[in-house]
């Protein structure tokens, strides 16, 4: 009988706690402890030559790690996550010893022994182990910036799936990427080599949310599209990441991206941060609405709340274009500001406004593949 | 098969399933699945399985491929091949624009709203500065509406736009209007006619309402009036207008009027109301020139989606005079184009310029003689002079409008008219036909003395 095959195979190895950990703190944090059917709880390990796998799943995400091992007998087992994981890292550095027998495991280090209950691996799911070929190379750090710069624009909505995701647009020689909650759309492109076909995708934000968590030193994360799979798998030194793809068709962003603007503000990142610091404090009461008026030479913030009071702080700014007789007004939520200064390396920013409803334009004047754009709260006069 | 079939086989499927499984299993698998897809050949069915995810997918193929194509084989009554693939459950996916999200509806909000505002302040939404053309005839006009539009109530205030029928005064006014309302959120801008302006009045004297009549004109953040000459020679709509005037133009508010005739040429209006719109900026557009036909014949032909060449655009523009008459050609033209499905060309062109004269009943019934006497009488030149041999420009130029008024308007024969005009060669006067046609399409002056000689006719 199979069955009984795989529960009497036995693993032995043996791994360095440091690897170990970070394994694990990495995998566990895949797995489902609320899923009812407990093996998506479970990490898996399995021992194969020189190298230990672990993997985890949710059903949407899941990661394959290796680590070097001393194996001397190979086989595969599933560990509750939340178990294995408090057990290691409170381990020192040292050799720990794995063995597993039937549905049970045992873990040995200097002064300490254990005995965890665990599941067969036939229950687990098939988790993606290679990145496989045509992948497309990415510099790590430049995508990490990217999606820093992206990412926090995308929905947490789980009833429109499609904006819970972000677009990747690959095109000859460059990569989009565009995440919008329908309040607000930020936009970055990166020149990538041997992209292959002019295609989009929508990638759960949560994929890539973990793309940049996970720690490594390697340079390069290679990317490759699986379209039998409907999965998209990255692949980080020995990490492998796979994500499902986002079915639907992304909105037309590029439509609302404002041509022409008759205002352009130019004005210091650290002035208008404080500014939303101090508007903050009363625009909290009512519904994080703040206030902007535009002048020929800077920009007013007020806030108020009925219960607190009021503020108002002035900022100088360059300002071009066709403010008209009395200024600009102009309202947004502070909230959505202070995350786009979030994502702004250099020390200005560029701000675009055109119509009192139609969405303002954010810019970095030190990243121009850059766009963040905001609809503004709309005042009743 | 449809969607509602395909849904409730997987239904009755589902619920076989339940029973031999798991309910964690089930919920964990089972229910990111659904019938994709379900062909019927001879003897069998053919089953495709979608799945959320692949890990969906690779466990239930490989571990409930049986239970399945067993189940499914009972609830459709013949045997079933299945098969696998990665697609999200259709309702979900298609659910996913049906609220529209601020960012992505603002346009659509903001267009609606802003033509619910042009149709408040009663402003023609087809007239902004984009599509006004400029050429020297009113260029002033236009300068002064820009100079109106970046600082309403301070830069000229009254603005008096006058000159003649359809030489875009209304266009103007209506684009200053406009570009008010767009710049300034809530601004109130009221665009009436001199007509609509008494019959306002009239009615709030009537109705004893005379207060709701103020406080619509003097709260206004710009009022303008179309044809202000109407309210001349009437006694109380002129003092209340005056009374408006002062309220308005006191609290910063903009006043555009347009009239056929400068203030000063108006009868009958009373003098306060004169001098004050003396006092503002008083601009003329004079009927427009060749160019400016053509650009204005290009502006309304690709406002309609039609393309016309270059050269019939200057046909066009050196037949028909006014901008509204380049309007009326060119939808005649494109429904004919359109009802005889034929190509835009200079013989459709013309052809519908000649009806164009028959149709508005045009045509002089008159004998040559009278032309004769009509044209000398015009250009105060004696007959015998005019029909006689001379070749100087300021007889010859006259003569050859006679040849072009006796062929075009009367249809004389060319010999005829070669007889007529001191016994000439049928050459001469076909080169005089041409030169005239040609000049008449970009020398206004030539156009006037036409219209001159017909009108004594």
């Amino acid at each position: 009988m199979i069955e009984s095959d795989i529960l009497e195979r036995k693993m032995k190895l043996k791994v360095l706690q440091e690897n170990l950990k970070q394994a694990v703190s990495l995998t566990s944090r895949f797995a489902s402890s609320k899923a009812q059917l407990p093996v998506l709880g479970n990490i898996l390990l399995k021992a194969e030559k020189e190298s230990l796998l672990l993997s985890a799943t949710n059903l949407e995400l899941s990661v394959s790690v290796s680590i070097g091992a001393d194996v001397s007998e190979e086989g595969e087992i599933t560990i509750p996550a939340k178990t294995l994981s408090d057990l290691v890292v409170n381990l020192s550095p040292s050799t720990i010893e794995l063995e597993s027998k039937k549905e049970r495991v045992k873990i040995n280090s200097d002064h300490f022994s254990s005995n965890i209950s665990a599941m067969n691996s036939s229950d687990f799911p098939a988790v993606v182990q290679t990145v496989g070929k045509n992948m497309t190379s990415l510099d790590r750090e430049t995508l990490i910036n990217t999606l820093q710069k992206v990412l926090y624009a995308a929905s947490n909505d789980e009833t429109r799936p499609v904006l819970t995701g972000v677009l990747v647009k690959f095109d000859k020689k460059k990569l989009t990427f565009v995440a919008t909650d329908g309040f607000r759309l930020s936009t970055k492109s990166i020149i990538a080599d041997n992209t292959s076909d002019q295609q989009s995708l929508i990638l759960p934000k949560t994929a890539l949310v973990e793309i940049t968590r996970i720690s490594s030193d390697e340079e390069n994360i290679g990317l490759n599209f699986i379209k039998k799979d409907s999965q998209v798998v990255f692949g980080i030194e020995d990490v492998v990441l796979a994500s499902r793809i986002i079915e639907g068709n992304f909105p037309d962003y590029e439509k609302i991206i404002p041509k022409e603007n008759k205002i352009k503000i130019n004005l210091a990142k650290s002035d208008l941060s404080q500014a939303m610091r101090l508007a903050g404090v009363f625009a909290r009461d009512s519904a994080n609405t703040i206030k902007l008026l535009v002048e020929k030479d800077g920009l007013t913030v007020t806030s108020e709340s009925s219960k607190s009071g009021s503020q108002k702080t002035k900022i100088d700014a360059k300002v071009k274009g066709d403010i008209g007789k009395d200024g600009f007004t102009i309202a947004f939520n502070y909230k959505f500001i202070e995350d786009f200064l979030g994502s702004v390396e250099g020390e200005s920013v560029d701000i675009e406004f055109d119509e009192v409803n139609s969405p303002g334009v954010f810019r970095d004047p030190e990243d121009k593949d850059f766009l963040h754009l905001i609809m503004p709260v709309r005042l009743t006069s | 098969m449809s969607s509602e079939d395909k849904k409730d086989i997987w239904k009755k499927s589902l619920k076989s399933i339940k029973v031999s499984v798991s309910p964690a299993i089930f919920s964990t698998w089972f229910v990111q699945t659904h019938l994709f897809e379900l062909k019927e050949t001879d003897k069998r069915y053919i089953a495709n399985i979608g799945c959320n995810s692949s890990f969906v997918k690779s466990t239930i193929e490989s571990r409930y491929f049986g239970l399945i194509q067993d189940v499914l084989s009972k609830v459709l009554g013949k045997p079933t091949d299945i098969i696998f693939s990665i697609k999200q459950i259709p309702q979900k996916v298609s659910q996913k624009l049906s609220d529209p999200s601020p960012l992505f509806s603002a346009k659509k909000i903001n267009k609606e709203e802003f033509k619910e505002k042009l149709a408040k302040s009663r402003i023609r939404p087809g007239f902004t500065f984009k599509n006004f053309a400029v050429s020297s005839s009113n260029q002033m006009a236009w300068a002064a509406a820009e100079a109106v539009k970046k600082n309403p109530g301070t830069a000229y205030n009254p603005m008096f736009i006058w000159g003649g029928v359809g030489v875009g005064k209304t266009h103007l006014m209506s684009a200053v209007g406009r570009s008010i309302l767009k710049s300034k959120e809530g601004a109130s801008i009221l665009c009436c006619t001199g007509e609509e302006f008494t019959n306002d009045i009239v009615e709030g004297i009537r109705n004893k309402s005379t207060k709701l009549f103020r406080d619509k004109y003097r709260m206004l953040d710009a009022l303008l009036i179309d044809d202000i000459q109407f309210i001349a020679g009437k006694d109380a709509v002129q003092e209340e207008f005056f009374h408006t005037f002062n309220a308005l133009v006191g609290s910063g508010s903009q006043i555009i009027m347009t009239s056929d005739r400068p203030p000063s040429e108006i009868s009958k209006l009373e003098e306060r109301l004169r001098s004050r719109f003396e006092a503002g900026l008083i601009v003329d557009i004079a009927p427009p020139d060749f160019e400016l036909r053509c650009a204005i014949v290009q502006i309304k032909s690709q406002e309609r989606g039609l393309e016309i060449d270059m050269d019939y655009v200057q046909l066009i523009a050196g037949s028909v005079d006014s901008a509204r008459k380049i309007e009326g050609f060119l939808t005649r033209l494109m429904s004919e184009a359109k009802l005889k499905n034929k190509a835009i060309d200079k013989g459709l062109i013309e052809n519908l310029m000649g009806k164009n004269s028959d149709g508005n009943g045009h045509t002089i019934k008159s004998n040559p003689n009278d032309l004769v006497d009509a044209v000398s009488k015009y250009f105060s030149l004696g007959k015998r002079k005019l029909l006689g041999t001379s070749r100087s420009r300021p007889v010859a130029r006259p003569r050859q409008i006679l040849m072009y008024l006796l062929r075009t308007e009367l249809s004389l024969p060319l010999q005829e008219v070669g007889r007529i005009v001191g016994g000439r060669d049928h050459t001469t006067v076909m080169h005089a036909v041409d030169k005239i046609t040609t000049i008449a399409s970009e020398d206004i002056n030539i156009r006037q003395d036409i219209r001159g000689i017909k009108n004594m006719l």
